[in-house]
Order: C-alpha cells, then structure tokens, then sequence
C-alpha cells in the first residue's frame, strides 16, 4: 500500500527528469510523457484513495533525514483525498496546458516543473511525519515560483518576487515552529489526537503561532494572503488553476495536519487558540468576497474569490467540531475542481478570444458555447446551488455550525456565499448578454470559438466532477466519504 | 574509551603532502610531472586519512610523539573523533581543488611555487587536525600561515602584497595572543594536552580563566573571521581562484574555527564552560557577525568578494554552535565544518569557471548566464540553496541540529538569528540565480542552447568536474547525512567524547 | 660511548681546552707566516680538536658530574683551579662557532686579505683560547686574564675589517671595553681584599659571614658593570651596534654569537660568588637586571626595525635578544634561569648563523641595505633561504631554536607572579618577526632595483655550508629544547646557593 504512494509520487517525479531529456526535443514525445505520467499517478491515487480507511494505514520509511523522523509515508483516509485531488487536477490542468503552451517554445520547462510540483505535492499529501511534509513543501514551494514567472513578463516578474517574499519567511516559520515542537514534543509524527502527552508547555503556543502563521501564507489566511491576487493572474492559466486549486489547499492541509495530528483537538482546546485563526479566516472570506466585486480582471476576481472560499477551510476547522471537519476537507476537495475549472475558462477566455476583463465578456457565450455552459455550471456550484458540488462541503460545515450554535460563523458562511453570487453574476450576465447589444467587439485573434479539443476536454472534466461529486456525495467514497472518514479519525482518534 | 595505539599514519598522511612539496618545488619544472606529483599527494595522502576512520569509529585513537621541544611538552600527534573529521574534510576536499587548480593556472606563471605551497598547506591543515596539545596545533597553525602567504600575493602587484601584508599582520597577531594564552595556561594546568575534557578543570582562578579565554578566542577568532577580527578576509579575495577556495572553504578559516573548537572543548571542556559563563559572550559576538556579515554581503558588487561576507557569516554559525555547549549544537558545529566546506567551495569553482570562460566578475554581468554554463550555474544553485536551508540539502541539516541545540541550551533567541540569516541568504543568493537563469544574456539573443554543457566547452573538464563532484557532495551530505557509511557517525562520534555520553545518538 | 668515556677521562683534559688553541695561535705566525693557506687550514684543524677535546669533556661530565682540576698541581685555595660544571658545556659551542667561522672566512685567505691572514687565524685562536678559559676558570684573577685574552683579540679583528668606519668602531669598543677591564679589575682587587683570595668558591665562603656589607656590595657593583659592558646590556650596549656591524661577517658572529655571552657567564658566575654572602639583597640586583633585560629586549626590538642595513639590524636583535637572557637571569625562578641559560646557546648559534648568512649576501653583492637587496632571494637562494629560516628561528616561532628560552622565561615569568612579562617576552617576538618579514619581504617578493643584485652568483660552498649549518641547526634546536633544558635545570636550581 505504502508503496502505491511511493510510487505515486515517483511517477511524476519520473516524468519530471524524462521531460529534461527526450521531452525537450519533441512535443509530441512531451505531451506523451506528461499526459502518461498525470494518468498513471491518478489512477495510483485512485487506487489509495480506494482502500485508505479499509485497513489500518500502512507506512514506509525511507532516509533518516535529521532525527528524529526519518522520510516516511502513511496513507490515510485525509492523506488519499488530497492525493487524489491534486491527481485528478493534474490531469485536467496537462490537459488545458498542452493547448495553452502550443507556441510557447518553453513548453517542456513547464511541463517539467509542473510534475516535479506534483510529486512533491503528493508528498505532502502522505507525509508520516512533519520533516517529510516539510520536504515536499518546502521544495515544492520554490518550484512554484518558476511556475509563476514562466511568462517572464515584468508583471510576472513581480508577482513571483512577491510571492517569494512571502513565502520565505513563512518558510522559516514554519522551521522554528517544527524545531520547537521537535524539542518540547518529542515527536513529530503525525498521530491522530496528536502527540503531546504531557502538559502543555509555553512554548507550544509559539510553535502554533509560527506555524500557523507559516502554513498560513500559502494557505491564503487572512493577513498572509497578499501573493495571491497577483499571483494567481501571473501564472499562466493551466497553472493559475492549480495554483489556485490545489497549491493553497497545501497551506490548509499542512496547517490540519499540525493541528490535528500534532497539537491534537484536545490540546488546542485547551489552549483556547482556534477562535483567532477562525476569526483570522473568517475575516478574510468576507474581505475576499467584497474586494472580488471591485475586480475588472476575470482571474483576478477568480483570485480574491480563492482567497474567500479557502477561508471556510480554517473557519470551519477552526471549531474543532467532526462535522465541520468533514465539511471542510470536502470542500477542499470540491472546490479544487471548481475553481480550476472556473480558470480553465479564464484561460480559455484569453486563448481563443484575448479577453482578459469582466467588462470584455459581452457575448462571448454565443461564440464559446462549450466554455460559457462550463463556466456557468461552475459558478453554481461555487455559489453552492444544489445538487452540485459546492454545495456539499457547505452544507455540512453549516449545518455543524448551527448544531454548535456557532452562529458568527455560519453567517459568515452565508455571506460569503452571498457574495459569491454577487461577484460571479456580473461575470455570467456578460456572457450571457445577448449578442447583438455587443456588435462592437470585433472577432479576435483565434477565430474566437470554443479552444480546442484537449482544452475543451479540460473544461468539461473540471465541469463534470463538480456535477458528479455533488450528486454522488453521498454514495460513493470520493470524496465526501472519506472526508467524512478523514474527520473522524482527526478529531476523534478513531481507527482510520 | 578506546585503545591508544601507535600509530604511523598520522605522520605519513603528514609527509605525503610534505614530500610532494619538495618534490614540486624541486623537479616540478614540467607541467605533467607537477600535475602528477600534486593529485598523487593528494590522492595518497586521502588513502590514508580515509584508512584511519574505521578504527577511529571503534574507538580507536592513533597516536604518534615526534619531538620533545621543552620538559613535559612536545610535537605529537594523535587522531581522535574530531581530529579526523576535519582531517578528512581537508584531504577529501584536496584531490578536486588540486585538480581544479591546475586546470585554473594553466599558462600561468609560478606555477612550481604555487603548487609546491598548495600541497604544503594541506600537509600542515593536517597536522593542525591531528595535533596532540596546543603547542603542536600552534606550531602548524602558523605553519598554514606561512605556507598560505606566497599562494596569497601569487598574482603580484600593489593590491595583492597590501592584502598579503594585512593577512600576514592579522594572523601573525592572532598567533602572538594564541601564544600567550598557551603559556598562560602550561603554567596553570601544567600541560597542553587536548586530549581530555578539560585540562582547566580544577583551576578556579577566575581572572586568570578569563584571560586565557579572551587570550585563545581572539587569538583563533582571527582566521575564524569572528567581527571585528575578519578584515583580512575579503582583502584576501585578490588570490587567484583555488586559493580562495582552499583558504575560505577548507584550511586557514576551518584551522581557526577547529582551534576554537579545542580550546572550549578540550582545554576548558564543556562543564567548566558553562559554570564559568564566557560561552555567552562567544555566542553574542557570533549571532552579531552571522547577521552583519550577511548584511555587508547584501551590498556587493563583486562575486569573490560576496562569497568571503558569506563565509564570515556561515563561519559564525560554527562559532554559536560551539559557543551553545550543547550535543545538538556541538554536531551541528562539526557538520557545519563538512557542509559549509562543500558548499562554499563550490561556489568559488563555480565564480572561477565563470571568470575563465567569460571574464565576467561582477555579479550585474552575470545575466543569463545559466543558459550559458548551465552545468555551473546548476552546481552553484544547488550551494545557494544549501546555504538558504532549503531541506535535502547540507545546509538544511546544519540550521536543524544548530536550532536543536540553540533550544537545549535554552537559547532559543538564536532561531531567530538563523531564520533571520537564511532570509538575508536568500536575499543576496536568489538575485544571483534570478539573473542567470531568468534574464537573457546582455546583448546577445537568448539563442537557446538546449544542450546543458554547452558553453562549458570552453571549460576544461578539469574544472568541471570537481565543480559538479562537490555540488553532489552538497546533495549527498544533505540527503544521505544519516546513511551508515557517511561520516556523520564520526562527528557524533566527536560529540560523545566531547560530552562524556556513551552510546550512539547524541 | 665507552671508548669515548675512556679518552674522555684524560686528567689534562681541561687546560687543554685553552691550552691547545693558544698554542696553535702562537705557533702560527711562528711557523707559518708565509703560507696562509696552510696557516688557515692548521687553525681550522685546532679549532676542530679542540671542539673535539670539548666533546670530551660533556662526555665526561655526563658520566661522573662536575668535576674540576687544578692548575700545575697545586690545590685551590692557593692554585688556580678549573672546574667544569654544566654552564661550561658552551666550549661546545665555542669550539664548533670558531670552526666554522674560520671555514666561512676561507676566501678571505686568499686574495686581497693574504697578508692578514695569518694574523686573522691566529687571533681567532686566542679568541677561542680566553673563551674557552674563561668559561672553565674557578679563580677570578684567571677569569680576568681571560677575559682580556678573548677581548683583545675581538678588538683587533673589529680593527682589521676592511669595511669603512671599522677602525672608528673598533675604538668605540676598546674604550668601554678597557674601561670594563679595568672596573673588573678593581671589584677582583676589593674581593681579594676582603678575603684574601681569589678562588671564587673559596671568596664565596668567606664573604658570607660579613652579610651585604658596602664594600661586598662594592665589589659586585664593580665587576658587573664591568661584565655587563661586555655583554651589552642596556644602557651598556652602545658600542655593539657599530661593532658587529663594522666587523667583517665571520668575526660578528663570533661576536654576537660569543663575545657577548662571555659576559653573561660572567654574571653568572658572580651569582654563585656574592649570592651567599648577599642573600636578600641579591633580590634588588636581579630586579635591577630583569628591569635592564626588558628595556633591552623593548629598545633592541624597536632598534631593530627602523635599521635599513642588514648587519646593524642584527646586531640590534642582539641587544634585544641579550635583554632576554637577563629576563631570565632576573627573574630567579628555576624555570626562567634555565630560559635564559638556554638561550645563551640558542642564540649564539642562531645569530651566528644569521651573520654568516648576512655576510654572504653582503660580501657577494657589496650592498649593506635591506631595501637594495631586495629580489636576491632569486639570485642567492640558499644563502637567502638560510637568512630568512635564521630570522624566523631567532624571533623565536616554534619549534625553533628562539622559542626554547622565550617559553621558559614566559613560564617563570607566570611562576614569579609577573604575567605583566608576558606581554614584553611575546611583544618582543612579535616585533622580531616583524623586521624578519620586512627582510624576507625584500629578499623574496620585491623586484630587484641594484645591478649587484642582478648579477650577483650564489655564494661558494665554504660561506654556504656553515651558515646552512647553523641555521639548519637553529631551526631543529628547538625541537631537542626539553633534553637542553633539562640539561641545563640542576645547575639552574642550584645557582646562587639557593
């Protein structure tokens, strides 16, 4: 078992080092092996994802790296969905990406990048022990910046160096908060109900602070969150998805990672530290959402609006309750499809049509029907209409609200939603606007139809799990199932 | 406690090097011949060193009495734990610096000197490792000066010989209070031995302890480059390439940090250490030069010149470790002493590649130089990141343990200095990487060399080999540092002896 | 060893050490006037017996401990006696220093100094005769007629140097030095007026009973001042820059390496004279000389670096160097006696050694300047290599032959409660490393500025030889430092009858 997952993350990473070598030369040798590569560790995660929670987690242990963790893997049930949310999404964004980068000439540098992100992502995903999750974010997040500036623009150029000036410090955080919990935990090995035994020393609330904080840039928390909205845009659409998906959704599974496996539910009630990180996310899904509606650029606002939904993450995390941990991890999942899917388009929009602005998009539905149809399915489900996927992880997290009679929270939630609306209508009326009423726009560049067919299957895929998820919520395991599983055995130590 | 067996190792891996010398600067005429005689001292004299470590693992310690100079005192040698990882440091780090070198200074003149000198200063880097008492390490450590000098002011001119004169005069006055404190402490101790945990034990004579700390610590603090002391260093940097390396990456600043090392472990021990409470100020003086140190370098122009500021600085991560009295922090020192060695010399191969075959020196002339040399720049990043702390890498390994042991000593103030200190690495190394792997080469069109040598054509494969070998080296130490047969056990090996700990882990 | 033992036993052993070398300087001129060549090569051959005879006597030393005998039969009090202890193992080096002077000086022999060669020899021989005389006399008159015996000569080589000034030179050393004879001369005859004899154990024992008494105090006041002229101690040491500097190579080496010495064993001698007698008292005298010795060691240093010729400045670093040895003498402790005793033999082999390596660079090129010598080190490079190990050795850098007696006396300084020393014995080192770099600087990494130096030829296998010698030996002498040290401790602890 343990093994699928190492070789799930070797894969990619394969595909990485192949892609140096033959994949430079020829792109068609290229699309082969990224799209081989994507496939073979979806369907490996499928595989974990399928049997995490039938058996105990198996766990493999690699190099001893610094004492006293070695490099380890476990798969459990939280493990697999994250794994097999960032798979999937690899899929679709290699899908979108070989269509995107067909001029550019440094295709297979991207294509390169992009698999070793993923590996070390997953990574993350099975890490055993916080060195190991460590490594692959650490790693992964310099990655990233490369990722970033692929289109070497000045505006990409600052945004990367943005993002790396916040994600630096937020790296050394994150190293003092692990060294200090190594020192005054004794362990750093990720166990349900977390691993303090003792009392609770000073120092521990220091080790939340910095790694809250730490985990907390990447994850978009309020404050941390200024690399996003310039970062997002930046990077090129296939990337900004993933960026967007699942890259932050690291910042947040790190973040539950420490939190519940290492401090432990009962531990940080104690410590009495959730409210803030709660009111910290719950400002920033509010701020998110309105500063969103002042936003011209399409994948701009799409960045604000990553921002506000993550925000429900931490929030519902925030009130230590299973349910609302089901709600969040599901949402995670959910959401990862979504607002890819929503960039997908974005990118479809700049690739066919050259439309980068809210006020550009009047009438494009009549000539991108495909994509208009994609993204609308999207934004409900985003809004969190019902019976799609957004609405899923949305209406567990409320409903454990109001169980709790956490009322703050759960209007925030509904706010949020609210806003959601608010922000994404204007983007829908544009497209939707009949065409006559914008005669003025003349026919851009690429004939302005639908993109491509890879590009198109993209669309669709992203379009299609969010309808599949949120009908199939409750029957099958993905990924509410085991989300719900995931929830347990964090707050409760139940077996996994 | 292991055995003490006589041994003539020690003294050969001395002689090899030695011999080598002399034969250079005798019959050393022709390239070849120099060449030969210059990788096969090394190579030899790292067969040795390397043959020692087996028995040093089990225990074992080597030990050999050359001279009696005065009653009670001698030039003698032993190997211990720490001893030999320095040792091993050096002969390993010899072979691809002799190797780069002569590539480097081909077509250049004094060549017999310079490699006559070269193999002399790794002989008496070694006799400072293995030295038995201080007297041996002090006879050694000025021998290194001397022997390091010529390969100083090889290239001539007014700027070398004032930057020679000013080595010369920091480290000869270094040697002068080196040399005090060492009378000072035979007449209260009654011997140099450093082969015990503290032979200052069981005095009490608080203003005299205190003297003799001062004393050593400026004394070794100047090729230690521990502020104010390191002025002499960045002069340095007018030495042709493989000296600097050699100098800032592996003898003359690791002699100093190594004696700093025996003089807190074995001449006061770490017990004595801590009730004495001068270790406090050592640690100040170090986080104070980590950090400014790191803020000088900030401003440079000039890539040799950026890389000695480095050096100051990760130099002083050695001196707070040794400074913290802690298991955690003593290995992070010790490792620090392998890791920043690897590092940082791959970073002057890299600078010299750079010099030979574009002539550029300044890093605002280094644009787009990572399409052109990509197997350099590729080896230098890998040492950026080492140095920012990036995990896999050497330097990950160093900023853990010295973190560790920052808290086991209840100094937990220095994290931050660390974090501080890879934030301020990032931000003089990222601009450098930035530039050569994302900005197009000033004035010509990115053309797109796909092939990763290209442009290293016009390098040797002498120099690029060691170059791309010590960059692995970075790897390995940082992934592999645990793995049974690096010689990470040795430096925990070292850590037990220091602390009196039985056992394996620290 | 035993055969040697046996030959070493040989009761004439002792008068023969000055007896052998004086007569061969009398024979000289005699026989050999008109062939100075052969003349050269029979001093050569005296010297080397007579080192050889000295050898024996170490060797008998070793064996049975001090011994002594007396002159002509007659017993001591009343005869002259000799006595061989362990400070009297420096015929060694008396013998060994001659020799090898006297190998350097062979070009001398021929050529334009011809017509003096023979009375060069001769003199030599004298010089080595009172040396060796005086080192081993018990009596004071004799140490007086030695003492004579080796100045003498010293002056008139100084005169015979052919280099310019030599004769003024020579006379600013006669006058104090006749000036110093005869001050010696009258603390001998105030001695022998209070006691009645002139046997120094024997005036020890007699004087101890009348305490510190003036004229006791007198006397020694007398002959120390006298002695300290000859060894140069601050402020006495005026005449020595000229001289040694004036004098031709092989002669300033036997004069810093040896005439000067003699004065130092001199005062050490007077320790054992007038320590019982003195007692306490003796404490002022040697704070007086440790206070002397590190004004010595402070000018002579400072001295030293400003100099722009190479032979003044050795000699400078005499006067330095002397300072150190009365340090050690000073500060009483047996740790810091046995320093400077030791350091009397370092250091005379080391400047010895400096000075004919010095004299070949000057001779060959006929430039006195450091600042034209510069780039010779290419031109001469054995003769500069062994300048330059000699200038490293003498600032004392371990393991050489400088740091032996600077350790030592660092060490008795710490153990008299001193540490204050500390900081003139190393501070001192420091500035002599100073002018050695200023030389090896010039010699090795300057461009050459005269023609001498371009053209100049490495020095001939007879000036080579004794310097490399030497030096070499001054290099490695540190390393045997703990077997001369421990040699020299039991006559250290028992000076002065403490």
């Amino acid at each position: 078992m343990a093994l699928l997952a190492l070789a799930a993350i070797g894969v990619p990473l394969a595909g990485a080092v192949l892609m140096i070598g033959p994949g430079r030369h020829s792109r068609r040798a290229a699309a082969a092996i990224v799209v081989v590569a994507t496939a073979v560790t979806a369907g490996l995660c499928l595989l974990l994802a399928a049997h995490a929670g039938a058996a105990p987690p198996a766990g493999l242990t690699l190099i001893q790296l610094v004492p006293p963790m070695p490099i380890a893997l476990r798969v459990d049930a939280m493990g697999a969905l994250f794994a097999l949310t960032v798979a999937l999404l690899g899929v679709l964004a290699t899908l979108h990406a070989l269509v995107w980068l067909r001029e550019d000439r440094r295709y297979w540098q991207y294509h390169a990048v992009l698999l070793l992100c993923m590996g070390l992502m997953l990574l993350v995903a099975f890490a055993a022990n916080l060195i190991t999750l460590l490594v692959g974010y650490e790693l992964f997040s310099l990655a990233a910046f490369v990722l970033i500036v692929h289109q070497r623009s000045p505006k990409a150029f600052a945004a990367g160096f943005k993002y790396l000036a916040y994600i630096l410090p937020a790296s050394a955080l994150t190293l003092i908060g692990t060294v200090l919990l190594v020192f005054h935990f004794g362990s750093i090995e990720f166990m349900p109900g977390g691993v303090l035994d003792r009392a609770i020393p000073p120092a521990a609330y220091v080790a939340w602070i910095c790694l809250v904080l730490g985990f907390g840039v990447k994850a978009a928390l309020f404050p941390l969150h200024g690399w996003v909205p310039d970062a997002h845009p930046a990077a090129p659409a296939p990337f900004s998805a993933v960026l967007s998906g699942v890259m932050v959704a690291t910042g947040s599974f790190a973040m539950l990672r420490v939190l519940f496996e290492l401090f432990g539910p009962a531990a940080l009630g104690q410590m009495g530290v959730m409210p803030w990180l709660g009111t910290a996310a719950g400002v920033g899904v509010i701020l998110a959402g309105v500063l969103a509606l002042g936003e011209d650029d399409l994948k701009r606002r799409l960045a604000w609006s990553t921002i506000s939904q993550m925000g429900y993450v931490l929030l519902a995390a925030s009130l230590l309750d299973t349910q609302a941990l089901a709600g969040a991890l599901a949402h995670l999942a959910n959401h990862a499809f979504i607002k890819g899917g929503l960039f997908f388009c974005a990118g479809a929009f700049i690739f066919s049509a050259g439309v980068h602005k809210v006020s550009e998009l009047g009438g494009l539905a009549w000539r991108m029907p495909l994509t208009a149809v994609v993204l609308t399915v999207l934004s409900l489900a985003l809004i969190g209409v019902p019976p799609l996927s957004g609405f899923v992880g949305k209406w567990m997290m409320g409903g454990a609200m109001a169980a709790d009679g956490a009322l703050l929270p759960l209007s925030v939630l509904l706010l949020g939603s609210l806003l959601a609306a608010l922000y994404l209508w204007p983007v829908l009326a544009a497209i939707w606007s009949p065409a006559e009423d914008n005669a003025a726009v003349e026919p851009p560049a690429r004939g302005g139809g639908d993109p491509p067919r890879l590009m198109c299957l993209a669309l669709a895929g992203s379009a299609l799990f969010s309808l599949l998820f949120g009908l199939a919520a409750v029957v099958t395991g993905y990924p509410l199932g085991l989300a719900v599983r995931a929830a347990a055995v964090l707050t409760g130590g139940a077996t996994p | 406690m292991g055995a003490e067996l006589l041994d003539a190792r020690p003294a050969l891996a001395l002689l090899v090097s030695a011999t080598g010398a002399g034969l250079i600067m005798l019959i050393g005429y022709r390239a070849r011949l120099r060449a030969w005689l210059a990788v096969g001292a090394a190579v030899l004299k790292f067969v040795i060193v390397w043959s020692m470590l087996p028995g040093v693992l089990a225990g074992q310690v080597y030990g050999l009495t050359l001279f009696e100079v005065l009653p009670g005192l001698a030039l003698e040698l032993r190997v211990d734990a720490l001893g030999l990882f320095f040792a091993l440091v050096s002969s390993t780090l010899w072979i691809p610096a002799t190797i780069y070198a002569l590539a480097y200074m081909r077509g250049r003149q004094g060549q017999r000197r310079f490699f006559s000198f070269f193999a002399l200063c790794v002989a008496t880097t070694v006799g400072i490792a293995f030295a038995e008492n201080l007297l041996t390490l002090f006879v050694f450590y000025e021998l290194l000066t001397v022997c390091t000098y010529p390969l100083v002011i090889h290239e001539g001119g007014l700027a070398a010989r004032r930057a020679g004169r000013r080595y010369l005069i920091y480290t000869l006055s270094g040697g002068a209070l080196i040399l005090t404190g060492m009378v000072v402490v035979q007449h209260l101790a009654g011997t140099l031995s450093l082969s015990g945990t503290g032979i200052l034990d069981s005095i009490d004579n608080h203003a005299a302890l205190l003297a003799i700390f001062v004393l050593l610590v400026a004394g070794f603090g100047v090729k230690a480059a521990i502020m104010p002391l390191h002025s002499w260093l960045p002069a340095a940097m007018v030495a042709p390439v493989p000296v600097s390396a050699l100098l800032h990456a592996v003898a003359v600043v690791k002699a100093g940090v190594f004696g700093l090392m025996r003089v807190v472990y074995n001449v006061f021990g770490v017990e004595h250490m801590r009730v004495l409470g001068f270790a406090g100020y050592l640690g100040l003086l170090a986080g104070f030069t980590i950090l400014a140190a790191s803020v000088i370098a900030l401003r440079q122009h000039n890539l040799k010149r950026l890389l000695a500021w480095s050096t100051i600085s990760q130099l002083s991560y050695i001196v707070l470790a040794i400074s913290l009295l802690t298991p955690a922090a003593t290995l992070a020192g010790i490792i620090h002493l392998a890791n920043q060695a690897f590092a940082k010399i791959t970073m002057f191969f890299a600078a010299g590649a750079i010099q030979r075959a574009t002539g550029k020196t300044r890093i605002d002339e280094l644009d787009g130089i990572g399409r052109q040399l990509p197997a350099v720049m590729a080896s230098f990043t890998v040492a950026g990141l080492s140095f920012i702390g990036v995990p896999l890498l050497a330097g990950f390994i160093t900023k853990w343990y010295l973190s560790l042991g920052a808290l086991q000593a209840g100094s937990g103030g220095y994290m931050v200095v660390l974090a501080l200190s890879g934030l301020l690495n990032a931000a003089y190394w990222l601009p450098i990487l930035y530039r050569a792997w994302f900005k197009p080469p000033a004035g010509v069109a990115a053309a797109g060399n796909t092939s990763p040598l290209a442009g290293s054509a016009a390098l040797s494969p002498m120099m690029l080999v060691p170059l791309l070998i010590c960059a692995a080296y970075v790897l390995l130490l940082g992934v592999g540092a645990e793995a049974p047969a690096m010689p990470f056990v040795l430096a925990e090996a070292a850590v037990r002896l220091v602390f009196g700990l039985p056992g394996p882990a620290p | 060893m035993r055969a040697l033992a046996a030959f070493a036993d040989w009761p004439h052993l002792l008068p023969a050490l000055f007896l052998l070398p004086l007569a061969g300087a009398a024979l000289l001129p005699a026989l050999l006037r008109t062939r100075p060549a052969v003349a050269w090569a029979s001093a050569l051959a005296v010297a080397l017996a007579t080192t050889m005879l000295a050898v024996l006597a170490l060797v008998r030393l070793l064996g049975d401990g001090d011994y002594g005998y007396a002159m002509a039969g007659w017993a001591p009090p009343l005869g002259i006696e000799l006595r061989y202890d362990r400070l009297s193992a420096i015929t060694l080096l008396t013998g060994a220093l001659v020799s090898l002077a006297l190998l350097f000086a062979r070009r001398e022999m021929t050529g334009a100094g011809r017509r003096q060669a023979v009375l060069y020899c001769s003199l030599v021989l004298i010089l080595l005769g009172g040396m060796n005389g005086f080192v081993i006399t018990a009596d004071l008159f004799n140490l007086f007629v030695f003492m004579e015996l080796l100045s003498l000569p010293a002056y008139a080589l100084v005169a015979m140097s052919p280099a310019r000034g030599a004769a003024l030179a020579a006379l600013k050393y006669l006058l104090p030095g006749a000036v110093s004879s005869l001050l010696v001369l009258f603390g001998i005859g105030v001695l022998h007026a209070l006691t009645g004899s002139l046997n120094m154990a024997d005036v020890a024992v007699r004087l101890t009973p009348g305490g510190p008494s003036p004229a006791t105090v007198l006397a020694l006041v007398l002959i120390s001042v006298g002695l300290l002229v000859k060894a140069a101690l601050f402020p006495l040491h005026f005449w020595l820059p000229d001289a040694h500097s004036a004098a031709p190579g092989p002669v300033s080496a036997l004069l810093s390496g040896l005439v000067v010495k003699m004065g130092v064993v001199g005062v050490v001698r007077m320790f054992d004279v007038f320590g019982p007698a003195l007692g306490g008292a003796m404490q002022a005298f040697e704070n007086l000389l440790l206070i002397l010795g590190v004004l010595a060691i402070l000018t002579g240093a400072l001295a030293a670096l400003v100099q722009h010729e190479l032979k003044r400045m050795l000699a400078w670093s005499t006067v330095a160097n002397i300072g150190y040895i009365f340090v050690g003498l000073g500060l009483a402790g047996s740790a810091a006696v046995s320093g400077g005793i030791a350091h009397v033999f370092y250091h005379g082999l080391t400047k010895a050694g400096l000075f004919l390596a010095a004299a070949a660079l000057v001779e060959r090129t006929g430039l006195h300047d450091i600042d034209d010598l510069r780039g010779l080190g290419h031109r001469m490079p054995l003769a500069a290599t062994a300048l330059s190990a000699g200038l490293i050795a003498v600032a004392g850098v371990p393991p050489t032959a400088g740091f032996v007696g600077k350790w030592q006396i660092a060490l008795g300084a710490l153990e008299a409660g001193r540490p204050e020393l500390l900081v003139v014995v190393l501070g001192g080192a420091l500035l002599a490393l100073a002018y050695g770099m200023r030389v090896i600087n010039a010699l090795f990494f300057r461009a050459p500025v005269s023609d001498q130096v371009v053209t100049a030829s490495e020095a001939p296998a007879s000036m080579l030889v004794p310097s490399v010698l030497l030096v070499a030996l001054a290099l490695a002498g540190g390393l045997s430092g703990a077997r001369v040290i421990e040699f020299i401790l039991p006559f250290a602890e028992s000076l002065g009858g403490r």
